[in-house]
C-alpha cells in the first residue's frame, strides 16, 4: 500500500482518539487545540496513525510473529544462499550417497551424494522466489482485470468473468501440468502455469470490491469534480478495495510453493538435476521405509511444512491485523 | 427456479467447452504429443504416418469438433502405449476414485463438524482453544507432506496395507482407502471445524435461538436441530466443492498411496508421455469440478431464494 486512502485524515483522528489507555481520549474531548498540536508532531515521527494501528493489531497475535520470523528468516536464505551453503547444492558424488546426518554434511547426503543442507537452502531461495514472483504477476493480472471489470461493468465485465470461470474449472495442479507439459520443464514454465490459473480469483475478489466502491459517495464526489476513470480507479478505489487482495495475495505464496513442490513431486516441474523440495521428495519416495534413510524425505518434508505456516500465519495476522471486522466470525 | 437452473446449465456447458479447447490446443496444437520419440527412433515419414492415424494432420478446428464428437458418444480415443480404448482405462479407475473420494468426505465431515460445534459451544475453553491451534495447522501443512507422513509411520501398520502393494496379496478397498482417505481428509476437516465453528457462532446468537431456549426446549435440541440445521449450509457448500475436486483426481496422494485411481493414471501417463490419456483425466477432472459445483450453486439457490432472484 504505497499510496494513503482519501479519507486519511479521517484515519488519523481515529489514530490519536483510539488508544484508550494512553489517556488521550478523555483530554481530547475537552480540547480540540490540544489535539491539533499533537497532530503534526506524530507526523514528522513517520508513522500515520493507521499503520500504527494495523502493526499495534498485528503484533498482538502471537502465531503471527512466530510467522514473520520465519519468511524473514527465508528471505534471508534466500538472499545469501551462495554465502551460507558449505557445498555446491548441484555437485553430486555417487562414491557417498544417502550418507546420515554429521558434522560434515548437518543434513546427511541425498541419492546423488549431494550435501543436503547446501540443497535446502537452495530450495528455500527456488521457494521464495518462485512464490514471490508468481504471486506479484498473478497480483498484476488480477488486479487489472478485476478493476476493468468492475468498474467498466456490462461487456468487459461479462466476458472477463467468464474467462474467470474457464480458468477456475482446472484445479491448480490439474492445470498447471497442462501448462508445464506443453512449454517444458522449468523454473519459468512453472512460474507461466501457476500466473495461468492463479489470476483469476485475485481478478473475482478485485472485481467485487471494485463494485462495491464504484457507486459509493466519494468516488461519485471525484467523478463530479472531472476526475479521469484511471484516476478514480488508481487514486480513489485501488487504495480502498486492495486489502483484502493482498491477504489473500499472501496466503497464496504457501499455496504456489506446495503447488511447485507438487508438480516437481509428479516429475512436471523442475528438472531433475535441480536441488527442489518436491524433487528432493520424489527422489527419497523410494527410500521412505528404509530404517536409518528418514533424513532424505524429513528434511525437504519439514521444509515445506515450516515455510507454508509460516506465509499461512503472517496472512492470518494480517487479515485480522487490517480488518478487524473480520476477526469476530472466526 | 427453473429459468436459474437453465442459466446455470448453459454456463457450465460453455465452460466445460471451452477448457475442453484449452486442453486440447495445449496437448495436441502447441505440445507435440510425439515430443519423446525423436527423429532416430520414429523416423519422420513414420512420425506423419503415426500422425495420420490419430488424426492429427487435419486442421486444428476439426480436430476440435471431431475430439468433442467423440467424446459426446463415450470415445476418448486409443493410448499411444499399447492402442487401448482411453475410455476404458478411465472407467477401470473412476470408481476407485469415487470410493477414496467419498471415504475422505466422510471422515473429514464428521470430525470437522463434531470439532466445530464443541468449539462453538464451548467457546474460548480448552477445546475451543485446541481446535483452532490444531485447525490453523493441520490447513498449513500440504497434503503432499501429511500423505508423505502417514505412508512413513503406519503403512504395514496394524489394518493398513503395505504400500507399493503386492500382487498376491488381496487388500479389501476398505483397507486400502484408509490412510489415503485420511491424508485427503485432514486438511478439508480443519476448514470445516472452522467454518462450522464461525457459523455455529452466528447462528446460536440469533433471535430464534433465544426463543427455542426460552421455549424450554433442551440445549441439546437447541444445538443439534435448531442451530444445526441453518449453520450447516456453508459446510455443504464447501464439501460439494471439495468432492468436485476430489473426484478429478487426488493426484498427489494418489501417486504416494500408488492408490489406482484416476489422479495415479494421470501420473503414470505423464511419465510415459500418453497424451490421449492426460488430456481424458485433464477433461474429465474439469468436468467433475463443473457439475459438483453446479449442483452445488442449484442446491444453495434451493435453500436461499435470495440466490436465485438476483
Amino acid at each position: 500500500m504505497s499510496s494513503l486512502p482519501p479519507t486519511s485524515g479521517e484515519s488519523e483522528a481515529v489514530g490519536t482518539s483510539d488508544p484508550v489507555r494512553s489517556s488521550g481520549s478523555a483530554d481530547s474531548a475537552r480540547s480540540a487545540s490540544a489535539v491539533d498540536a499533537k497532530l503534526p508532531k506524530r507526523r514528522r515521527s513517520g508513522s500515520p496513525g493507521q499503520f500504527r494501528d494495523i502493526w499495534n493489531r498485528y503484533r498482538r497475535n502471537k502465531l503471527a510473529l512466530v510467522g514473520t520470523f520465519i519468511v524473514g528468516l527465508l528471505v534471508f536464505l534466500a538472499i545469501f544462499e551462495p554465502i551460507l551453503t558449505p557445498f555446491d547444492p548441484f555437485e553430486q558424488n555417487l562414491l557417498n550417497t544417502t550418507a546420515p546426518p554429521d558434522s560434515r554434511h548437518f543434513f546427511g547426503t541425498d541419492v546423488l551424494g549431494r550435501d543436503m543442507f547446501s540443497a535446502i537452502i537452495y530450495g528455500a531461495k527456488l521457494a521464495v522466489i518462485v512464490g514471490v514472483v508468481t504471486v506479484l504477476m498473478s497480483l498484476l493480472v488480477g488486479v487489472v482485470f478485476g478493476a476493468i471489470a468492475g468498474f467498466r461493468g456490462k461487456f468487459w465485465d461479462t466476458l472477463i468473468m467468464r474467462l474467470t470461470d474457464i480458468f477456475l474449472a482446472f484445479p491448480l495442479i490439474i492445470g498447471a501440468i497442462l501448462v508445464v507439459r506443453t512449454f517444458g520443464a522449468g523454473i519459468t514454465p512453472v512460474i507461466i502455469a501457476l500466473v495461468v490459473f492463479g489470476w483469476a480469483t485475485t481478478a473475482r475478489l478485485m472485481r467485487g470490491q471494485t463494485l462495491a466502491l464504484r457507486e459509493s459517495e466519494y468516488v461519485e464526489a471525484a467523478r463530479s469534480i472531472g476526475a479521469s476513470d484511471g484516476r478514480i480507479i488508481l487514486r480513489h478505489i485501488m487504495p480502498n478495495a486492495i486489502a483484502p487482495v493482498l491477504v489473500y495475495a499472501f496466503t497464496n505464496i504457501g499455496v504456489v510453493v506446495v503447488a511447485m513442490a507438487s508438480l516437481s513431486f509428479l516429475g512436471v516441474g523442475v528438472p531433475a538435476n535441480v536441488p527442489e523440495w518436491g524433487r528432493m521428495l520424489s527422489q527419497a519416495y523410494g527410500f521412505i521405509k528404509v530404517p536409518g534413510q528418514s533424513h532424505l524425505w524429513a528434511f525437504p518434508a519439514l521444509a515445506i511444512c515450516i515455510t507454508t505456516l509460516g506465509f499461512a500465519f503472517v496472512a492470518d495476522g494480517l487479515r485480522d491485523a487490517l480488518d478487524p471486522k473480520l476477526r469476530g466470525g472466526n | 427456479m427453473g429459468k436459474f437452473i437453465l442459466r446455470r446449465v448453459g454456463q457450465a456447458v460453455i465452460v466445460v467447452l471451452a477448457a475442453i479447447l484449452l486442453v486440447y490446443v495445449a496437448t495436441y496444437a502447441l505440445g507435440d504429443p510425439f515430443a519423446s520419440t525423436g527423429d532416430r527412433q520414429v523416423p519422420p515419414e513414420i512420425a506423419a504416418q503415426n500422425r495420420a492415424i490419430f488424426g492429427l494432420d487435419q486442421p486444428l478446428p476439426i480436430q476440435y469438433i471431431n475430439y468433442i464428437g467423440n467424446l459426446v458418444t463415450g470415445d476418448l480415443g486409443l493410448d499411444f502405449d499399447q492402442r487401448r480404448p482411453v475410455i476404458d482405462m478411465l472407467g477401470a479407475v473412476v470408481p476407485n476414485t469415487a470410493r477414496l473420494a467419498l471415504v475422505a468426505i466422510l471422515i473429514d465431515v464428521a470430525i470437522g463438524v463434531i470439532a466445530g460445534i464443541i468449539a462453538a459451544v464451548k467457546r474460548y475453553s480448552f477445546a475451543d482453544v485446541l481446535v483452532t491451534v490444531v485447525s490453523t495447522v493441520a490447513i498449513g501443512v500440504p497434503t503432499f507432506v501429511i500423505g508423505l507422513g502417514l505412508l512413513a509411520f503406519l503403512s504395514g501398520v496394524g489394518p493398513f496395507p503395505v504400500v507399493p502393494r503386492s500382487f498376491t496379496d488381496q487388500v479389501p478397498w476398505y483397507q486400502e482407502v484408509l490412510l489415503p482417505a485420511f491424508a485427503l481428509a485432514i486438511i478439508d476437516a480443519a476448514f470445516v471445524a472452522r467454518l462450522m465453528r464461525g457459523s455455529m457462532l452466528e447462528v446460536l446468537r440469533a433471535d430464534y435461538i433465544r426463543t427455542a431456549r426460552a421455549k424450554g426446549v433442551s440445549e441439546r435440541r437447541v444445538i443439534g436441530v435448531h442451530a444445526l440445521r441453518n449453520s450447516i449450509i456453508p459446510v455443504v457448500t464447501y464439501v460439494g466443492v471439495s468432492l468436485g475436486t476430489l473426484l478429478g483426481g487426488a493426484i498427489i496422494t494418489e501417486a504416494i498411496f500408488q492408490y489406482d485411481g484416476v489422479g495415479y493414471l494421470l501420473f503414470r501417463a505423464i511419465g510415459s508421455n500418453n497424451a490421449p490419456v492426460i488430456s481424458a483425466v485433464i477433461v474429465f477432472g474439469v468436468i467433475a469440478y463443473t457439475v459438483l459445483s453446479l449442483i452445488v450453486d442449484i442446491l444453495y439457490a434451493f435453500l436461499d431464494p435470495r440466490i436465485r432472484l438476483n
